[in-house]
């Protein structure tokens, strides 16, 4: 499924569209003749390598080299665990030190890593080998993702070559159509897997990618590339629509064909807004965890009559082909229509499970036997239903994620390095929605603290930017409920005072 | 308004958004030189000098806006 799904559209789109622009980074366009060469070196440089660990470290870097690496590393065989070079050096440290790493594509100067057999995928030598993919097994891994842990640690989830194909193998049946002519938008960061649709996508397809760099505005810029250059097809996170909404009058984008608004629950509101400037576009919510390869299920929006919703926030629709959804409840119990519980999904599209962590292995997948076989299920921690006609409708988080910008966090792995800061002082880390109605992170800390600069220092060197509180507040001692737990309703009246 | 009248008032607004009393703004001066200036901190900056000015931005004058050096050029064309 790799092979048919991946590796031949890829290579064939190598062949066929050489002179065809592969990718626009930095305003400097690549053709796909330029990529094949820089696919070419890099496995080259791999080859010559005694690769004593499959999974090879990527500095995520936003130019073509690091691109070239994703397929390189494939090529080879081998799969990829993303290092983010403006993550702190103990986060990357860390995801090294747990995946094993012992060989790292780096493609700046900016990050060394002094202790481990670097390739500068920068001025590599050309050297000539076939295009022929090694043979792999479907079961090897392709990419290993770190996200957030709540004992602060990062997590990786495994995903293998099958599940790719897989994923890629339901996208299509969408009935999304790209084909050469067509310029896609890329504006996820490696770290976080709606990149690999968001390459994977135009790449099979003979398409060009347009990329943001890293030292530029996201929001702004993605208007910049909609403007400038046309885009047919793009994947956006709703935070970037929310950031625009404030200059819709300003905004016309007619050659968009299609908008997949993923990776957080999507406005209805806001979505029927954004609708007339992108007047000839299909828009599409996806939605899925990491743990289930980039989406699982989807959902048409509707420009010319009902669309359903929850609080507000559109349905995330039906399962993708392949993919079959459920509801819990708290003892494992499967849960009929319109009945609140957890979302299981299960299908090709689910990782082998987290890399060396057994106990969370244990507690976030079960089997159960549906038509006398056994399936396996990822337990999603979304509060769902769905309702009479198979549409799924989500209420929320069962636990304690928040997504900022896209990402998944676990509020605990920032309690975790404050509390350690502090010492034995408690500390409550609380989402709240700031006056662009963004999501902002505050850290209580019982304590009446005068100067938290050094503690947000620390937090700095140890959690990624967006994963950093943006409000400290001070509290004498923590308001208790009824439960005897901590009353966060309360706290949260504190924000903004 | 004087450019140099807008700039001070702009170290103001950017101390505040930043949290950070001695960030001094340079004509020069990008995202890139400044700690979390990312599109959530620069959306309520935005935000705070078109409150401060009491004027509005286009999307397509943010698009422009490369550096402070820029942000004051725009600002000083809609104040005078």
């Amino acid at each position: 499924m790799f092979n048919k799904e991946v590796i031949l559209p890829f290579l064939k789109s190598i062949e066929t569209f050489e002179n065809h622009n592969a990718f626009c980074i930095n305003e400097h366009f690549y053709t796909y003749k330029e990529l094949s060469n820089s696919v070419t070196k890099v496995r080259f440089a791999l080859q010559k390598e005694k690769i004593i660990n499959k999974n090879i470290g990527l500095v995520a870097n936003d130019d073509i080299e690091t691109y070239a690496s994703i397929f390189a590393i494939w090529l080879e065989g081998c799969a990829y665990v993303t290092l983010h070079p403006k993550q702190p050096m103990d986060r990357i440290m860390e995801i090294i030190d747990q995946a094993e790493i012992s060989l790292i594509l780096n493609s700046s100067t900016d990050l060394l890593f002094p202790s481990i057999k670097t390739i500068e995928s920068k001025n590599l030598k050309s050297g000539i080998i076939d295009n022929l993919p090694k043979l792999t097994d479907e079961n090897s891994l392709a990419y290993i993702l770190f996200t957030s842990g709540s004992t602060g640690k990062p997590k990786g989830v495994q995903i293998s070559r099958k599940n790719i194909g897989a994923f890629m193998n339901s996208f299509w049946k969408t009935e999304i159509h790209i084909n050469e002519n067509d310029r896609c938008l890329q504006c996820f960061d490696l770290t976080f897997d709606v990149s690999v649709q968001s390459y994977l996508v135009p790449l099979t397809k003979g398409a060009c990618i347009y990329t943001i760099p890293h030292d530029q505005i996201k929001y702004s810029y993605v208007f910049g590339l909609l403007e400038d250059y046309k885009l047919t097809f793009a994947t956006m996170a709703p935070s970037i629509i929310r950031y625009l909404q404030p200059y819709f009058d300003e905004i016309n984008a007619p050659n968009l064909r299609y908008n997949i608004l993923t990776a957080e629950a999507s406005s209805l509101d806001l979505v029927e807004e954004w609708a007339t400037c992108i007047p000839n576009a299909e828009i599409l919510d996806f939605y899925g965890p990491t743990e289930a390869t980039i989406y699982c299920t989807y959902n048409k929006f509707n420009r010319f009559g009902v669309n359903k919703q929850l609080n507000g926030m559109m349905s995330i629709g039906k399962a993708m082909h392949g993919v079959k959804a459920i509801i819990i409840d708290e003892k494992g119990k499967t849960l009929g229509a319109n009945k609140k519980g957890e979302l299981c999904v299960s299908g090709d599209q689910l990782t082998p499970g987290y890399w060396k962590n057994h106990e969370k292995n244990s507690s976030s997948f079960f089997t159960v036997e549906i038509d006398g076989s056994n399936t396996r299920f990822y337990k999603t921690g979304d509060l769902c239903y769905i309702d009479n006609e198979g549409d799924i409708l989500l209420s929320g988080r069962l636990d304690y994620q928040v997504k900022i910008q896209g990402y998944r966090i676990e509020l605990g792995e920032i309690e975790f390095h404050a509390r350690y800061f502090l010492k034995k002082i408690n500390v409550v880390v609380l989402p709240f929605i700031n006056k662009t109605k963004n999501t902002e992170l505050a850290l209580f800390i019982e304590n009446e603290v005068q100067n938290t600069d050094l503690l947000i220092d620390y937090l700095k060197s140890k959690l990624p930017s967006y994963m950093i509180p943006t409000k400290t507040i001070g509290v004498s001692e923590f308001p208790i409920n009824t439960n005897g737990k901590i009353d966060k309703n309360l706290l949260k009246l504190k924000i903004g005072k | 308004m004087e450019k140099s009248q807008i700039k001070d008032e702009l170290d103001n607004i950017f101390k505040k958004i930043f949290n950070n009393e001695t960030l001094e703004i340079s004509e020069n001066m990008s995202a890139n030189d400044v700690d979390n200036w990312d599109s959530l901190s620069h959306m309520l900056l935005i935000t705070e000098i078109e409150d401060h000015f009491s004027i509005k931005f286009k999307l397509r004058e943010l698009n422009k806006m490369k550096n402070v050096g820029v942000l004051i050029d725009i600002l000083s064309s809609k104040l005078n």
